[in-house]
């Protein structure tokens, strides 16, 4: 923790007034700022070269009914050596107004409408302020996460429309797709302003599946939300059960079993592999190369049928719970795993030796949906999407949780941010997971599943914890409620940073390219709009 | 090219290599084969997603791969509702979603098929009681057929349609 403790030193050089109090929030150093001092402070981690922070989340939390106040807290992840650093700020005596930091860090941009939309709090100085989450059809001053707010309320239906922002001109039109599109996917909208072929700008209307999980969190016991956090996104179970897993587990000081620790990494391991594998071949089956969809579909189901002999679900659901795993690998099944997972690779780089074989392929992915590293650092992309855009982060090795300090993994980092980049980091992966999951088997410890706790947490005690899941980190922040109960959950899935960055990448290219984009970040809807 | 050859003659035939679909838990009522009866050995549907994890989407997807091969039985996925036999609905009905989804009831012709998919469709899993889930997929639209599990295997969703197309009653020719 040099490197964060460093970057508080140099803050308080600077901003000594700033600052009403330095904490630390189980190791996270944590600075509490006077509220029109943020832009400034944010302004500066981002930008100072001996800090460069790049934000990971915002969030606000309400305290009632055990204190009259609204907080907001900054997370930012440093460029170093990925420490973390938190800001916070309290929002007092019916204050409802709080500095927006948009203007000076991009990556602000949605978090800041969410949580005017989620609790009424209005970001001063925001360049944006259409509605995010609530479409136009809430009525007014209906904020869910709100603590007078009832969970299970029924809405009423206003009138109102979304105000799209216009390109006019000679030839611009808008093609509108969404939020059913053709194929089998989650609904969302997008507006491309288009003039002939190249894409104008392109604009994201989601929310659209938002179901108010946080507010579910809300109504559930600490050591019973895990099957919510599981159905977060769908596809990625094991990331956000885990993710969700490790914060409870903070809160309540439970240390996790080596076995378990094991278990946790190769089940992760397990999911990316699939997702992947399945993401290369819809990559390929985007630019009609049906042969490597075909191949890399019946890979990915032998790989799901397999977790669902091992786990009794395909995805793998139900294996993590509080305190450790729920189930245990016999000495036979992870030998059939090491057996399935040879021959998988082994076909897998017969697939590759194909995909880098075909000219017409690669010259659909090479240039397409370049995102730049500028663009992906000031949106703060991590996961696949920025490691192929140049930026070097990968929780596994820069936070290790579960078994990772022992198994670290081996990065993959392309530079080019287009299509092809994209897709060779899920390559590399894929070969990167099997070795990890061969090295996890080989060094699993005997011992323990799970460690019970009797614990329960004082109210207003909060935890972050943060998982690479296969699109990249998966952020919770768990805060405990009376009585062993929830008091304010924030979920963040990666794609809730990398929805807004595709609108960039998609600029200047041909509308039928988009499909090809999109695919290539496989951003989910649900986790998003939650 | 000769690579791609190898490969294929390598491989072989994988279609059909999954574990057997347990017999469905809830039974395909004799309306709802008699509503299919038109589309019999070609039903085309199309897939709505009203709020679901993306978990039921990603089976359906599945139907679709070498080994499960839906468009074997004559089964074809649309990209839009005016095409439709059945329309195959996932997940609770959000708020956000619910004129979408009576959007796409109405541009659906008739005879139309409504199958719930999953848990959620079914009676909003667990988003259930939510402020900004309206209700079960019933609550706005006639519902047909139900397919439970969260998500229901993909073995289990091709069990149902066969049976939905006849293959499994005494009144299959």
């Amino acid at each position: 923790m040099n490197d964060g403790s460093a970057a508080v030193e140099r803050i308080r050089g600077a901003f000594a007034l700033a600052i009403t109090d330095i904490g630390s929030v189980h190791g996270v150093p944590m600075l509490r700022l006077l509220k029109q001092d943020v832009p400034a402070v944010a302004r500066y981690i981002h930008t100072d070269p001996h800090v460069r922070g790049s934000l990971s989340l915002l969030w606000a939390v309400d305290h009632r009914p055990r204190e009259a106040r609204y907080e907001l807290c900054y997370l930012f992840t440093l460029a170093d050596r990925k420490d973390w650093l938190l800001l916070s700020v309290d929002l007092t005596g019916g204050e409802r107004e709080f500095a927006s930091i948009t203007p000076v860090v991009h990556a602000a941009k949605w978090y800041e409408r969410e949580i005017r939309d989620l609790f009424g709090l209005i970001p001063v100085g925001h360049p944006d302020m259409r509605r995010l989450v609530r479409h136009e059809h809430w009525p007014k001053g209906s904020h869910p996460l709100k603590k007078e707010f009832d969970w299970d309320q029924v809405l009423g239906r206003v009138q109102g429309e979304y105000a799209f922002r216009k390109i006019h001109g000679d030839g611009v039109f808008e093609i509108p797709v969404g939020p059913i599109h053709a194929g089998i996917i989650e609904p969302g909208h997008f507006r491309f302003s288009v003039a002939g072929e190249p894409i104008l700008q392109l604009e994201v209307r989601h929310f659209w599946k938002h179901r108010g999980v946080e507010k579910l969190f809300e109504q559930q016991r600490l050591t019973e939300a895990v099957p919510l956090a599981e159905r977060v996104s769908g596809d990625t179970s094991v990331g956000h059960g885990l993710a969700y897993c490790q914060a409870v587990e903070t809160l309540l000081g439970v240390t996790v079993p080596p076995r378990a620790r094991y278990l946790r990494s190769l089940f992760l391991e397990l999911e990316r592999l699939h997702n992947h594998i399945g993401d290369v071949g819809a990559i390929c089956n985007d630019t009609a190369y049906v042969v490597a969809h075909a191949h890399c579909g019946r890979l990915k189901e032998q790989l799901m049928q397999l977790n669902d002999r091992l786990t009794g679900s395909r995805f793998l659901r139900g294996v993590n719970t509080v305190g450790g795993v729920s189930m245990d690998l016999s000495g036979v099944q992870l030998s059939q795993v090491d057996a399935e997972l040879q021959a998988i690779e082994r076909e897998f780089a017969g697939i590759e030796k194909i995909l880098f074989a075909n000219a017409s392929l690669t010259e659909r992915l090479e240039n397409t949906g370049v995102l730049s590293e500028h663009i992906a650092w000031d949106h703060a992309v991590m996961g696949v999407v920025g490691r192929a855009s140049g930026i070097d982060r990968d929780l596994r090795r820069d936070r290790p949780f579960a078994a990772y300090h022992e198994c670290p993994p081996k990065m993959a980092v392309y530079r080019y941010g287009d299509v092809r980049a994209r897709m060779r980091v899920r390559l590399d992966e894929v070969h990167d997971s099997i070795r990890l999951i061969r090295a996890l088997h080989r060094q699993l410890p005997m011992g323990l599943l799970i460690t019970q706790s009797v614990e329960v947490p004082t109210p207003g005690q909060w935890a972050i914890s943060a998982v690479e899941g296969w699109r990249g980190e998966i952020i919770y922040v768990v805060m405990a409620g009376a009585e062993g109960r929830i008091h304010r959950c924030k979920v963040r899935d990666p794609s809730f940073v990398h929805w807004p960055a595709i609108q960039w990448a998609a600029l200047g290219n041909i509308v039928p390219d988009f499909p090809l984009i999109n695919k290539s970040f496989n951003l989910s809807y649900a986790g998003n709009d939650l | 090219m000769f690579r791609i050859m190898k490969k294929s003659l390598a491989t072989g035939v994988v279609t059909g290599q999954y574990p057997a679909a347990k017999s469905p838990t809830e039974p395909v009522s004799r309306e709802a084969i008699e509503k299919a009866k038109p589309f019999r050995r070609s039903l085309t549907i199309r897939e709505v997603d009203t709020g679901s994890c993306n978990a039921c989407e990603m089976e359906m997807n599945a139907l679709a791969n070498p080994v499960y091969d839906v468009e074997r039985f004559g089964v074809h996925i649309a990209a839009s509702p005016r095409h439709t036999d059945a329309l195959v609905v996932t997940g609770p009905v959000t708020v956000n979603m619910e004129r979408a989804l009576k959007d796409v009831y109405k541009q659906t012709p008739d005879p139309r098929l409504v199958i719930a998919l999953g848990d959620c469709a079914i009676n909003c899993g667990v988003f259930k009681g939510s402020y900004a889930v309206t209700g079960p997929v019933e609550r706005h639209i006639p519902v047909d057929v139900r397919i439970p599990g969260c998500p229901p295997r993909p073995a289990e969703i091709l069990a149902v349609l066969d049976r939905l197309r006849g293959a499994h009653t005494e009144t299959d020719e």
